[in-house]
This record gives C-alpha cells, sequence and structure tokens, in this order.
C-alpha cells in the first residue's frame, strides 16, 4: 500500500465514495465503478484496482462484526451483538459467525480495527502477560 | 491452605466476563527495525503498540492509510500479517534509587545481572519540561572537580553546559570526572551528617558506544566508588536505532524523578551526535522529508525537548545536563552541532591541538563559555580564580604574537610566563577530580607566587605536592575552606601559613 502515489490515492478515494449508498457498500455502485474502469482505464490499473480492492474490504469489515465462538451461540445472542454493534459505531452493523475451538470458550468480536475480546484464549493470553 | 485457595479465586475474579475493546491491525512491512501497520485506527502519537511474542513498538508515523512503527526488540520473530494491537499506554521506564548503581538498557531493563530493578514508581519516557513559571535560576555550583571548568567555566545545578570536541579529546573523560566528583562530594556531605547537604545522583547515558567502552567506563566509576550513586543507561552500536533514539529520553525520565522528588541530579548524554544519527536512520526508513545533512526536519525538536526536561525546579531539586557532541575536524558551525550550541547554557570546548601538546583536559578557554558565570561559583572560588580566564586569554593572545618577534620586553616576558604556569596549572591526569576546597587552594597558591621561580615544567609537580600536603596534614583547614566557602583574611592567613609549611617541608 506504501507504494500507492499520492494522486492515485485520492482518485481511489473519490472511487470509494461513489461505491457508498448511505454510508454502505452497494453492490450496484461497485459494479459500476468497475465498468467505468473497464472502459477508461487509468495508468497503472493494477495498482489503482488493488487499493481500491483494499479500501472496499476496510468499508465492508466497518459493517460486518465478526462473532468468533468456541461453542453454540444462540441467534439472539448475535442478534443483540449487531445491535449493540450498530448503536455503538452509528451505522449498520450486521453479524457473522465463525466458529473458532481455539477460543475454548467465550466470544471474539471483530469490527474493523476493533476486538471486543471475551474469549478464554484472550483472558489467558493477557494474565500470562500480566504476571 | 485457604490462602492457596483465596490466590487462585483473585486469579479466577480477574478473568472476567466482560469483553476487553482492542484496536488492532496487521504488519503490511517489516524492515530496518521499522514495522508498518495497516489498521490501528485508534493509535495514539508515541503510544506503545503490542507485537506477538511480547515485542513492544512505538507507533511514530501515523500516516492515512498505515502506521509506522519502531520496534524495540527482535524484529526477526515479526512477519507480515502479524496482528498488533494498541496498548492505550504511553511508553514508560522504572525511576527510583533503585537504579541507583545498575545497568538498564533504553526501556530501563536491567542489563548487569544484578537482578530485576527495584522499583515500583514509573515515568513516561517523553514529558513536556518544566514551563517558565516552575523553574528557578541557576546559582548553586555543580563542581565537576577540573579546575580549568571550576574556576573558569562554572556549571550551575540545572544548567545545560555541553561537551563539545573532536573524537578523542578527552570528552568523556571530563564527563567521568564529574560524575566522580559528585560521588566524592556526596560522600563527604552525607558523612559530614550535614542535614543542608544535597547529593547530586547521576545518570549517564551510552548512545551508539562501543560495548568495550561502556564496560571501561563502567569499570572507572566502579573503581572510583562512584557507581553506587549513578545509574547507567546504555544503549550501544549493536542495539538497534530506535533504542539508540529512546535512550536519553529514558535517561532524562529517571533523572526527573531525583529533581521532582527534592533531589539533584546530574545527567550525561554520551553522545548527541550519534543521537542525531540514530534518529535520522529512523527517519529515512519512515520515509519523513529529509533536509541538511539528510536529518529530518524536526532533528533541532529532537534536541531541545530533550535540553529543557533539565532545569531546576523552584520548591524541587534539579537536573543538570552535560550533552556531548563530536565534531569532524574541530567544525562547530556543522548543523547538529550549532543546534546544540544554541540549545544549551554554554559549551566547554575541547581541542586536538592542545590535547596533542598534552594539555589535558584540553579546554580552549577562548571558545568554551558558561552562561551561567560566576552566579554558580562559591565565594571563595571567585576570589581566588576571577581573573584566570582574561589572564589566559591574554596569554594566548601574546603567545601568538610572541612567535614572530623575538625581542619581548620585561612585562610580555612575565605574562607569557604566568601564562605557562597557568597552562601547567590546570594539567590534570584523567578521572582524578579535585575537590573544591583544594582547588582554592591550589589556585591561591598561584596568586601568592608559590609556582614563580620553579621550572615551568614542575608547576603540575608542585600543585600536587601542595594538595597532598593539604590532604594529608591540613585536613582542618580544609574543611574550614569548604563549610565557609569564601576566604577572609583569617582563613587567608590560615593557608599562607600552611603554604609556608609545605615550602619548607619541600625544600
Amino acid at each position: 500500500m506504501a507504494a500507492v502515489p499520492a494522486k492515485t490515492r485520492v482518485f481511489v478515494k473519490q472511487l470509494v465514495q461513489l461505491s457508498l449508498v448511505n454510508g454502505r457498500v452497494s453492490s450496484e455502485q461497485v459494479a459500476g465503478v468497475l465498468e467505468y474502469l473497464e472502459k477508461h482505464p487509468p495508468a497503472r490499473p493494477q495498482v489503482v484496482l488493488g487499493y481500491y480492492r483494499d479500501l472496499i474490504a476496510a468499508e465492508l469489515a466497518k459493517g460486518e462484526a465478526r462473532i468468533e465462538h468456541a461453542g453454540p451461540v444462540a441467534p439472539s445472542a448475535v442478534a443483540a451483538i449487531a445491535a449493540a454493534m450498530t448503536r455503538r459505531y452509528g451505522r449498520p452493523v450486521e453479524a457473522v459467525t465463525l466458529p473458532n475451538p481455539a477460543l475454548f470458550a467465550g466470544l471474539r468480536v471483530r469490527v474493523a480495527d476493533d476486538v471486543f475480546e471475551s474469549s478464554v484464549s484472550g483472558q489467558l493470553a493477557a494474565l500470562a502477560a500480566s504476571c | 491452605m485457604s490462602t492457596v485457595l483465596a490466590q487462585i479465586e483473585s486469579q479466577i475474579a480477574k478473568l472476567s466476563s466482560t469483553a476487553v475493546r482492542k484496536n488492532t491491525g496487521f504488519i503490511t512491512a517489516v524492515a530496518d527495525g521499522v514495522a508498518k501497520v495497516n489498521g490501528l485506527s485508534d493509535v495514539m502519537y508515541n503510544e506503545m503498540v503490542a507485537f506477538p511474542g511480547g515485542v513492544i513498538g512505538i507507533a511514530l508515523n501515523l500516516g492515512e492509510d498505515e502506521v509506522g512503527c519502531v520496534v524495540l526488540g527482535d524484529v526477526s520473530q515479526l512477519k507480515q500479517g502479524d496482528e498488533v494491537q494498541t496498548t492505550g499506554k504511553l511508553l514508560s521506564v522504572p525511576v527510583g534509587k533503585g537504579l541507583l548503581g545498575r545497568v538498564v538498557d533504553a526501556l530501563g531493563n536491567a542489563v548487569d545481572g544484578k537482578g530485576a530493578i527495584d522499583s515500583t514508581t514509573f515515568y513516561p519516557v517523553e514529558k513536556i519540561a518544566p514551563g517558565i513559571m516552575a523553574r528557578k535560576s541557576v546559582n548553586q555550583p555543580l563542581f565537576t572537580g577540573i579546575m580549568a571548568i571550576d574556576s573558569m567555566i562554572p556549571i550551575g545545578r540545572g544548567q545545560r553546559e555541553l561537551i563539545i570536541g573532536d573524537r578523542g579529546t578527552g570528552k568523556t573523560t571530563i564527563a567521568i570526572d564529574t560524575i566522580i566528583n559528585q560521588a566524592n562530594i556526596n560522600r563527604v556531605g552525607l558523612a559530614s551528617g550535614d542535614p543542608a547537604f544535597r547529593p547530586v545522583y547521576s545518570i549517564y547515558v551510552a548512545i551508539g558506544q562501543k560495548n568495550s567502552n561502556i564496560v571501561r567506563t563502567i569499570a572507572a566509576l566502579e573503581a572510583a566508588g562512584a557507581l553506587e550513586f549513578t545509574c547507567i543507561v546504555a544503549a550501544p552500536a549493536a542495539d538497534n536505532p530506535a533504542n539508540q533514539y529512546l535512550a536519553p529520553y529514558s535517561g532524562a525520565a529517571i533523572g526527573e524523578w531525583f529533581m521532582e522528588n527534592g533531589m539533584d541530579a546530574l545527567i550525561v548524554y554520551d553522545d548527541l551526535s550519534k543521537h542525531a544519527v540514530a534518529y535520522r536512520q529512523i527517519s529515512l526508513i519512515l520515509k519523513r522529508p529529509s533536509g541538511r545533512e539528510a536529518y529530518p526536519g524536526d532533528v533541532f525538536y529532537l534536541h531541545s525537548r530533550l535540553l529543557e526536561r533539565a532545569a531546576r525546579l523552584d520548591g524541587k531539586g534539579s537536573l543538570t545536563a552535560l550533552p556531548i557532541i563530536e565534531t569532524l575536524a574541530g567544525d562547530v558551525s556543522a548543523y547538529i552541532p550549532t543546534n546544540v550550541i544554541s540549545i544549551t547554557d554554554g559549551q566547554i570546548f575541547l581541542e586536538t591541538d592542545l590535547f596533542n601538546q598534552g594539555i589535558r583536559p584540553a579546554v580552549s578557554v577562548g571558545l568554551s563559555v558558561s552562561r551561567v558565570g560566576s552566579a554558580a561559583q562559591i565565594k571563595a572560588t571567585k576570589q581566588v580564580g576571577g581573573k584566570l580566564k582574561g589572564e589566559l586569554a591574554q596569554f594566548r593572545e601574546l603567545a601568538a604574537f610572541a612567535q614572530f618577534g623575538s625581542d619581548l620586553d620585561a612585562k610580555t616576558k612575565a605574562q607569557l610566563d604566568r601564562g605557562s604556569r597557568i597552562v601547567e596549572l590546570f594539567k590534570q591526569p584523567a578521572f582524578n577530580p579535585i575537590s573544591i576546597e583544594l582547588q582554592a587552594v591550589t589556585i591561591f597558591a598561584l596568586q601568592k607566587g608559590y609556582y614563580d621561580g620553579i621550572d615551568i615544567k614542575t608547576v603540575t609537580k608542585t600543585s600536587a605536592s601542595i594538595r597532598e600536603f593539604f590532604k594529608t596534614r591540613q585536613d582542618a583547614l580544609l574543611t574550614e575552606i569548604r563549610t565557609k566557602a569564601a576566604l577572609d583574611k583569617d582563613l587567608e592567613a590560615k593557608i599562607v601559613t600552611a603554604l609556608n609549611a609545605w615550602k619548607s617541608s619541600a625544600a
């Protein structure tokens, strides 16, 4: 990402803005952007598309709560987490569950850069670090 | 048994069910001790970040898409894609008297094999320097034990005095002598039981030096019994540039603890040229724009914010800084030397020519200055050595002219002769600081003509003989000079009597 020139960054960020509808990534808008880029290929299209992909992935991550769990999770709990995250970030956040036996028990919720840790493995790691 | 159960219970209690929020990112690149991290959207400038394996780093570059972190540890185990977490903490080091007699690294970890540091207090490495109102003017002397400095370029507690010179001119020796002298004064002062006595604790920060040199310094301090009053912060040449960049700030934090707790401390930064080079290396890797000599634009701020932390605080203690700068071919007008000269309250300039002529310490009286001046001198030193700097400057001027002509009048010859004697008198071996009362006696003997009429080459030896005589036979008189800190008629008469006794014993 460091090799992306400043002008390209500005251009791609404008493309990302075009890809959002009400603050969320719209698949129709993304398709439109890609079609435009195909018809009007920019200089170094690989760099532009790579950077565009990274930024769109970051935007998608903002609207997704990845819930890692070791045991079963009740659908009501998933819905409650999604609602809590939507309230916290002030944007619609959808919950996605991912089983992860390495957690032993509890949950780990990731929304973009933020990780909410309440798993046993996470707490044991924190305890080990504090000793 | 119940205690054991209680311990387990408390551990279980720590495993709370509440979720802990962490801000994370992923390493995109690692090179030369710097990791580029994608994510970390909440990271603060200078915040500590946690890499896998217990390695920590500092966020130094907060970019639009990525964060540049310097890694303070083994980078070899880090790889692309590793998760990085914010800690919400600024880098801190242990402080307190538990660090005295210890050698620590830039993060405050013991490296001397003497076990863990006995300290529960931590100070942030980066701290805003005390403001104007908190400060007090510098008017208490800090004796270096070097006659040429204490009599002509006095240093006060809370002052920043630069030691500058080419390589191999004795810069570190002056700093070590000063530390040893503080230990000597501390021992005498603490033994006296004087409640008004304020010991000076020392911090020696070694930046980018060879490990062998650091070992030699530690050995010199240990041999002189000064290590018990000293803490050494070592960031040797083999250490990564991030640790070399941080070491002076860690040392300053350790010194600040003494200052803020009503004690006096001395800190030596050996040296800031290498510190600037380490910072340049980090800045270039972080792709910060470079300026003159490829240093980044904030290289002045790098040193100004460090040296501003040395101060004398109103109602508290003081932190005196002796930064060292190495010049190339005596060029004091280079970028870093001029920066540090403008920040400090004076400089002790060491000349290669003087050093090679055997004049050691090779202090150039003409180029050296202390902006605090005689405010940081005791009256006794002012009385005996007040005119020495002028006389020596006059001597240097006359000596330069005398090279061109052979016919000199008697007055000029006398001035040259006296100047040569002063130069000889100020010669002093390394790691042998002289107490202020002995300095007063030595210079008093010069003013009273006790070195006149003897061979110039024997002046140094004669002055050592006078000091030895006073040390062994005139202890009460030396104590009186030290406690009075001024020479009255009665005291002067006693010194003259003692000097006459020395003269007759030496004859």
